[in-house]
Order: C-alpha cells, then structure tokens, then sequence
C-alpha cells in the first residue's frame, strides 16, 4: 500500500499519527510530499508588470527568494522524517493544490493524507469553511481515495441543532 | 498626412478618437503580447503620421511635463540605489526584530514599514523591492507568506496619497491642477488614514487565523547580513534623511519635485560608484525605460483626443454625473477612476481624467477640488481592486474556473474585492468631509 502524506509546515505530528494507523498493511510504502508553492512568486511577477517591470527571473533577488523556500521545505520534509523516518520525502514545485493530485497520480498513491488547512496556532475550527483550497481541490480531484486528518476537536461537540 | 489635404472635422474626430480608443483597448488587451509601450507609441505615431496632431503640439506636450518624467527617472534610480544600499533589507530585519517573535506584531510591522516607504520613495518601492524582500524574511521565520505579501503590495496603494511624492499620479494630475502642500494634506492626508485603518483591520480579520503563531527568532537575519557595505549603508541613510525632508519643503514652495529625486539619487550614485558598490549601467538596470515611452505616448495620444473635445465631455458627463455638489464630484471622480485604472492601468487614467477635468476648472472651488483629489485617491488606491494583476489576467483565471481548474489566482482575487470597494467608499466620504 503506497500512502501520500501532504506536509505543509503544521502538521507533521498529524501526518505521523495518521500515517501509523495504516501500519498494518503490508508492504507499506509512506511518501511526504510538500510543494514549493509558486503562486506568491507570480504574484509579485503580475504587480511588477503592472509597473512595467520584467518578471522576477531576471533579478538577483529570485535567489534568494528560492533559497529561502527550498530551505523551509526542507525542514518541512526533516520534521516529517523524524515522525516517520522509514518514509520517503518528494519535493515539487508549483501550484500545491495541482502539484499534490499530479504527485499522487505519478507516485500510483493508494490514499492520500491531507490537513483541512494549515494551523498557525489558531483553535481547530469546524464547518463549511474550515477545509481551506488546498484541501478542497484535492478532494475533488484525487486519483485516489483521500483521508482528510482532522485536528483533535472533541471540545466542540456535540453540535447543536 | 491629413494636415496637407482638407478632411471634414467630423472625420478627424472620428479618425482620432478611433485611434485613441483602439490605443486605450490595446493596452487593456495587449494584443500579440505587445507591452504597453509599444501600443501607446504606435497610437501615437499613427496620429502623427496621419497629421492628426502637429508635431510641434505633441513636443510642446511631452515638454510641458518634463517634470513628470524626470520624477519618474528620479524616484526608479534613488528606489534602486537604496536597494543597492541594503536599506530596505535592513528596514526589514527591525520590523522582524521589533515584532518580538509575534506573527501578528510583525504583520503591523511590515504595514508600518510599507507605509513609511511609499510615503518617502512611492508606491513603486513598497510594492517591487520590499515585496520580495518580507517574502524571503517571512519564508526564513517560517511564517505563511501570503498574508504578508498582500500586505507590501496593497499598502503600496493605500499609502500613495500622504505626500505628492507618494505616488507618481499624484505629480502626473499636479503637473496640471496644482495643489499646494497645505491644501493637499488637508483633502487627502486623514482620508489615507482612513484606508490604512481599514485596510489593516480588514487584513488582521481575513488573515487572523495565520496570524495567531509566533515564529522563532533563531531564523531571523541579522542586521550585519541585511547591511553588505557599511560606509555606503550609512552614506545612503544621510543622503536620505535629507531627501525627505527635501521633498516636503519642494511639496510646501512648489518647487519641481523631479529635482529633489533626481539630485538625491545622483548622490547616491556618486556614493555607490565612489565605493563601488554599483556601476551605471547596473543602476540603469533598476529604471524601467519603457515606462517614459508609455506615457509618452499617452500623452500625445491623449492630447490629440483633447483637441476633438471628446475628453471635455467627458468631463461635462462627470460634472453632470456629480449632480453639481462636493459630494456628488468626489463621488464620480472616485468611482469613475478607481474603474477606469482598472481597465486601462492608472498612468493612462490619470492622463486621461487630467485632460477631462479641464471643464471643471470654473466649477466651484469645492467641487473643483473635489474633483481633483478623488483623481489622485481614484487612480493611487483603485488598483487594488485587481492588484495580482490587470484585467485580462482576472478573466483568465474566471475562465480557469469555469472549466473546473481551480487555481490560488483568484483567492488572490477575492482579497481586493473584499477590501477595496470598502477603502474607496470610506475614503471618498473622509475627502468630501475634508472640502
């Protein structure tokens, strides 16, 4: 069984705990997965065309800028490698919500593991909103089936009607 | 060409006015990815060779607003140079120090700093050189990136009107409707208040979720990293330091603003070659050239429309629209900018509401004021309706959506719809207040 576990900086003890519970298939291949997001890059590259300004590969800050986003991935995969140091750790680039159902597909994943969002420290949250775009495009276009890793919220229930 | 044989002046009307709108639509589209110099040159050299407009009236246009272009000029080199310097790193590294580990903190810092950089050296630096530098600084402290980067690019916008020199469309619409100093402080300086207070609100709302963590300040960089020479470092900060208060006593006398940013950044020119910390073609490199025939060419071609008397139309169809009163000027003035930067980018905007405010100039003191500051708030702060980009990027990704690819590009979107209609409207009735 081949599991695709989707780190995004926050959830690396999340996706160590849901990826034990499939210990008992046999063989068991983990992958972590996390994607250099390119989205805010090219943002900046269409507000510097709005000020007439060529796009970012031409200036010395795009270094710097990869740099630092290969860096933080980096530790992103490290801290999920210490929760599950038998994984496997894949870096992509692009846009995460179309780079983790491609990944999945390329990798032949059997399920995937994803996080409703990431959690900077707010309290866990439930309700329409609380499964953010990332989450929601994977859901709907997965090639595989998808278990969504929901923080502990035992505090909020029950619901009430 | 028409010049030498008699054509009807309903045809050069209708023959200028073509041109002009098809100038107007091809930046908006940009057909064969043309940029937007190239069409609004071609606009222009299309009236000229047609003799549509003299040569002589279009050379007596771009002179008249050399000082328009040679702010341009000033503020893109002095913006460069003290990137070069390291000061905007450096600047950077204390919001993060002073922020104390709180993510939050920081995000008001980074607010703090934008303002403050658009208020001395223009929206163009907050948005194109502080931008990617939060982004490495925010990607170092493990921070979500995206709520800061919305922060450098919108506040760019929000805080182009405390100074003249705030924002380049500011000295484009003085260059024809002069506002002293006290005057413009008075109209627009508590309404830039106003929108930073809601732009910030609204952003601590949407973003107050990421916002809530801390980030550990082992990742941060230290000041001796953000600052590579420190005698051109130090230079830069006092050629600065006598920039800015330049330029509020150029504002206050009414001295030509290109001046002060020219002679600063030739200062610190000096300072970089002396230690060679730059070189000129490397400072050449940081002045966008395709700018200056941009707007070049809008002026011509803006001009040539000015003299059919389309644009003073349009200026009647805004005094009509304004129903007469200050309220009502700084209502259509607002809105009709604030839309129409959106469609055809704000350099040309300005351009062409500065030639259709030309029939309000015997309106009464408060409308016609009224008028001219909702231009200069209209076309600074509208962009940020559409910020990541112009209009045809916002319908390509609509149509991404509608065929079920859904991508970040319109959560990006989504922000200054929210956002933007809220600053124009807050905004406009603090202006009106302020008449």
């Amino acid at each position: 069984m081949k599991i695709l576990a989707c780190l995004d900086g926050t959830n690396a003890e999340a996706m160590g705990h849901a990826a034990r519970m499939f210990a008992g298939a046999q063989p068991l291949t983990i992958g972590l997965l996390t994607v250099m997001d390119v989205g805010p890059r090219k943002a900046i590259d269409r507000t510097r065309e709005r000020f007439w300004r060529p796009p970012m590969h031409r200036q010395p800050v795009i270094q710097e800028m990869l740099a630092a986003e290969k860096e933080a991935c980096q530790d992103i995969l490290k801290a999920g490698l210490e929760r599950l140091p038998e994984a496997e750790s894949l870096l992509r680039q692009g846009y995460p919500e179309l780079e983790l159902v491609n990944a999945a597909a390329d990798w032949k994943a059997d399920v995937i593991l994803i996080c409703p969002r990431a959690e900077y420290g707010a309290p866990p949250s439930l309700g329409p909103h609380s499964v953010g775009h990332v989450a929601r495009f994977v859901l709907d276009h997965a090639p595989c089936p998808v278990m969504l890793v929901r923080p502990p919220a035992g505090e909020l229930f029950p619901i009430k009607g | 060409m028409f010049l030498f044989f008699p054509l009807s002046e309903l045809w050069r009307t209708l023959l200028t006015s073509t041109i002009g709108l098809l100038t107007l639509v091809g930046i908006m589209v940009r057909p064969f990815r043309w940029n937007e110099s190239q069409i609004a040159m071609g606009g222009a050299a299309v009236l000229l060779l047609l003799g549509l407009i003299r040569p002589g009236d279009a050379a007596l246009t771009l002179a008249r607003d050399w000082n328009t272009f040679l702010f341009f000029l000033g503020m893109m080199a002095l913006s460069a140079l003290a990137e070069t310097a390291g000061l905007f790193d450096w600047l950077a590294v204390q919001a993060a120090r002073l922020a104390g580990a709180s993510a939050a903190r920081l995000f008001l810092n980074v607010f703090i700093l934008g303002t403050l950089i658009t208020m001395i050296f223009s929206n163009d630096a907050t948005a194109l050189i502080l931008t990617p530098i939060v982004y490495v600084l925010v990607t170092k402290l493990r921070l979500p990136v995206l709520p800061y980067l919305f922060a450098c690019t919108f506040i760019a916008d929000t805080a182009s009107f405390l100074l003249p020199i705030s924002n380049p469309i500011n000295i484009i619409v003085m260059s024809r409707f002069p506002l002293p100093l006290p005057t413009f402080l008075r109209l627009l300086l508590l309404p830039c208040l106003v929108v930073i207070a809601i732009n910030l609100a609204v952003f601590y709302l949407l973003y107050r979720k990421q916002l809530k963590g801390s980030f550990n300040i082992n990742h941060m960089p230290t000041l001796s990293q953000a600052v590579k020479h420190g005698p051109y470092f130090r230079y830069a900060l006092g050629v600065l330091a006598l920039v800015a208060p330049s330029y509020v006593l150029a504002s206050a006398f009414q001295f030509p603003l290109s001046m002060v940013a020219v002679a600063g950044a030739a200062l610190l020119l000096a300072g970089g070659l002396g230690w060679k910390r730059t070189t000129l073609l490397e400072t050449c490199k940081g002045v966008s050239w395709s700018i200056f025939g941009f707007i070049a060419g809008m002026f011509v071609v803006v001009r040539a429309v000015e003299d059919t008397g389309l644009t003073v139309k349009l200026g009647n169809l805004l005094l009509h629209l304004s129903g007469g009163t200050s309220f009502g000027a700084v209502l259509a003035g607002t809105l009709g900018s604030a839309l129409g930067t959106n469609l055809i980018n704000n350099v040309p905007m300005a351009v062409v509401m500065n030639s259709a405010l030309g029939s309000v100039q015997h309106a009464t003191p408060a409308i016609r004021n009224g008028f001219v500051a909702a231009t200069m708030f209209g076309c600074d702060l509208g962009p940020n309706l559409t910020t990541v980009g112009s209009l045809a990027t916002i319908l390509w990704l609509l149509i991404l959506r509608q065929r079920k690819l859904e991508v970040s590009g319109l959560d990006y979107f989504k922000v200054g719809v929210i956002v933007t209609p809220l600053m124009l409207l807050a905004g406009a009735c603090t202006i009106w207040l302020c008449l």
